[in-house]
């Protein structure tokens, strides 16, 4: 631990820079192709997923084709079939083919079909492979189509069969065997805290500074991305060194401290609802006010928006982001800031699923006016902003990098454009992914949390 | 015109039981709608899923809220120009047989115009439609027909209207008759499955905060 904690502080390079690997292989790997047996448990599936969102997302489409330039995609490729109608079509003709009345007395005619081994084939490909769930077609769409609930009940349909990516599968195996996505042990992840807990001790030139675990009553139950434990521990330093200044009460579980929840990345309800399930128990046995997520995009959304859904009621806590939580520091005026120690041009990536389907949107903002000199939005941002490549679960898919490399392009060309030394963002995933772009579209930048930037601006008292 | 029996048994009798058909289509689809179970977010709301709603709602009257329809703005223009051509011209149907509108008075030619407008933004749809490969690759026979039937309709309209000849309205209303019998199976009626697809996107978003967002940046 402290010989890869050295390397990175030496080297000054970005967190982003040491790229985690999969670890843990599945015990069962994902079948090669679907069987014609499959189709009726599929068929099945949305029969029993068809709600009111999903059913008027499937029958509003007029095939306008607005959502189009919308996918990074389809915007960087020029690839018809990467546009999202087209993708949401090969459920569509199924939808039609089965539900509208006209469908099924007329398939072709609507552009209904049958489901069969050859259309689950395609749509594995470009549900799972040319398709993050990022939702920027829907906020392009004038008819309020909801992709994501289309694409997730696809996945899911994909999932149930065992035909699924072999990254997605083996992360959520592990996080359902070992209660992390990356196998951590309970002694792993404590010795790194404690080694943290030194370091800190040291910078502060405080021997009483602690990072509190499994500490009852705590206001906040910090989790964390196991990115950070395993390959990026400055980011919890950076994180409890800002919890620190603030003088907060928080702590960290040794039990289920994983943020993240890949089944949102599947649609497997059943499991997603077991992960959150876990990470609710945890936060009310500690008695915490608060759960405090991680600057993980798609584990912020999960917990935040999804797990009262999945778990059918509200966790007796509140839940709020890091993000969330740095700019009511910044407001209230519990940290002090110099921008002066970040002095270089700063852009920030909005996460998909922190921003589009979590309404983390200015956040982030008030964060980086505060601490940095010189920030500069993409050209689109917010909810508007074009997914980085990383999301949906797409890093995990290594039969599709060279795909999602490709449709990072616009991602690349705009960060280019800002003439930013720095991309700050706000999600694992993104980060990885960012530092890919960066690597493969020689942009020549360092990508960052936010916690990271506002530790190197703290003013410590 | 109006002394044809048969003209007036097409523009009345028929046309109502065409129109009681077509609501009764859309009321076992929207029963079939209702039916289903309804989806929302059980988490503690950092925005409004009410203001959402109406502001997803009133999206279609707001072509600057949106990005692909701020930077497609004649895009959106023709889909008014569109949009209001078919309203216009339905609206004739109804206004005819009841004697309140007649071919050649100045509301009659207003409508003309529309029609002429609503005919030349279908044929540039049906254009696009057949040579952008990534348009063409999502339509099926129903996109391409139901925009084909509005331009006839129009057409048929600019006829009736535009001449009043008792064969002109026997077109016009036999395709009308056709239109209401239709519109329920196809496509066009999307006018009654997006209001509720833009009511969930505004009830999920304005809850989250995403749309309609809240004046403070947390709560």
């Amino acid at each position: 631990m402290q010989d890869k904690m050295a390397v990175a502080k030496d080297m000054e390079i970005s967190q982003a820079s040491i790229a985690p690997k999969p670890e843990v292989a599945p015990k069962e790997g994902p079948k090669p192709a679907f069987e014609p047996q499959d189709i009726p448990k599929m068929l099945e599936i949305l029969d029993q997923r068809m709600n009111r969102l999903l059913a008027s997302s499937l029958a509003a489409c007029v095939h306008c084709g607005l959502c189009t330039e919308a996918c990074h995609y389809y915007a960087s490729t020029k690839n018809p079939e990467f546009a999202p109608a087209y993708k949401a079509d090969l459920l569509r003709k199924v939808y039609k083919k089965r539900y509208d009345w006209l469908g099924r007395i007329f398939p072709r005619w609507v552009g209904g079909r049958d489901l069969d081994v050859e259309l689950a084939e395609k749509m594995y490909d470009l549900i799972f492979g040319a398709c993050t769930v990022c939702r920027r077609c829907s906020f392009n769409c004038p008819m309020g189509v909801d992709y994501a609930s289309i694409m997730s009940t696809a996945r899911y349909m994909m999932a149930a069969m065992n035909r699924l990516p072999e990254g997605l599968k083996a992360t959520i195996d592990v996080h359902l065997q070992t209660g992390n996505n990356m196998g951590i042990t309970e002694e792993e992840l404590i010795e790194t805290i404690q080694w943290i807990e030194e370091e800190l001790q040291a910078e502060l030139e405080d021997p009483t500074f602690r990072i509190p675990l499994n500490e009852k009553g705590a206001k906040y139950f910090l989790t964390m991305n196991p990115r950070e434990p395993k390959y990026y521990p400055l980011t919890i330093q950076a994180e409890a060194k800002i919890l620190h200044a603030a003088k907060e009460s928080y702590t960290i579980s040794t039990k289920f401290w994983d943020a993240t929840n890949y089944c949102l990345f599947t649609g497997d309800v059943a499991n997603a609802r077991k992960i959150a399930q876990w990470q609710a128990e945890d936060v009310e046995r500690l008695g915490c006010e608060y759960l405090l997520a991680a600057e993980c995009g798609h584990g912020y959304r999960s917990i935040r928006w999804e797990a009262a859904n999945w778990l059918g009621r509200q966790p007796k806590f509140k839940v709020i982001g890091f993000q969330e939580l740095l700019a009511q520091y910044i407001q209230e005026g519990r940290i002090k800031l110099d921008p002066s120690k970040n002095p270089h041009r700063v852009t920030y990536h909005d996460p998909c699923n922190a921003a589009k389907s979590g309404g983390i949107l200015e956040e982030p903002r008030i964060v980086l006016r505060a601490a940095v000199e010189d920030f500069v939005e993409l050209r689109h941002n917010r909810q508007y902003s074009y997914c980085c490549g990383g999301g949906g679960g797409a890093l995990t898919m290594t039969e599709f990098a060279k795909r999602r490399l490709e449709a990072a392009k616009v991602k690349a060309e705009e960060i280019a454009e800002t003439g930013a030394k720095i991309v700050a963002t706000s999600c694992h995933n993104c980060v990885d992914q960012l530092a890919e772009i960066n690597r493969h579209y020689k942009l020549g930048v360092e990508v960052k949390l936010l916690c990271e930037l506002v530790a190197d601006a703290l003013v410590m008292e | 015109m109006m002394e044809d029996g048969g003209l007036r048994f097409l523009m009345e009798e028929v046309q109502y039981m065409a129109l009681s058909f077509m609501g009764l289509v859309y009321l076992a689809k929207v029963i079939w709608f209702l039916k289903k179970p309804t989806v929302r977010d059980k988490a503690h709301l950092k925005g409004d899923p009410a203001k959402g709603a109406v502001v997803s709602l009133a999206n279609i009257f707001m072509p600057w809220a949106m990005e692909s329809t701020r930077t497609h703005w004649y895009f959106y223009l023709e889909f008014a120009l569109f949009h209001l051509a078919v309203a216009l011209t339905i609206l004739s149907t109804f206004l005819i047989p009841f004697g309140v509108m007649e071919p050649g008075d100045p509301f009659s030619k207003v409508v003309v115009v529309a029609m002429a407008v609503g005919f030349v933004v279908g044929v540039r749809r049906l254009l696009r439609r057949i040579t952008k490969p990534e348009i063409r690759l999502i339509s099926s026979p129903d996109d391409y027909f139901s925009l084909a039937l509005l331009d006839i309709f129009f057409l048929s309209g600019i006829w009736a209207l535009g001449t009043g000849e008792r064969t002109a309205m026997w077109v016009f209303f036999i395709l009308t008759t056709f239109f209401l019998v239709y519109v329920p199976f196809s496509k066009i009626s999307h006018y009654i499955t997006y209001p509720f697809a833009r009511w969930y996107y505004g009830v999920n978003f304005g809850g989250r905060g995403v749309i309609a967002r809240p004046s403070r940046a947390f709560r």
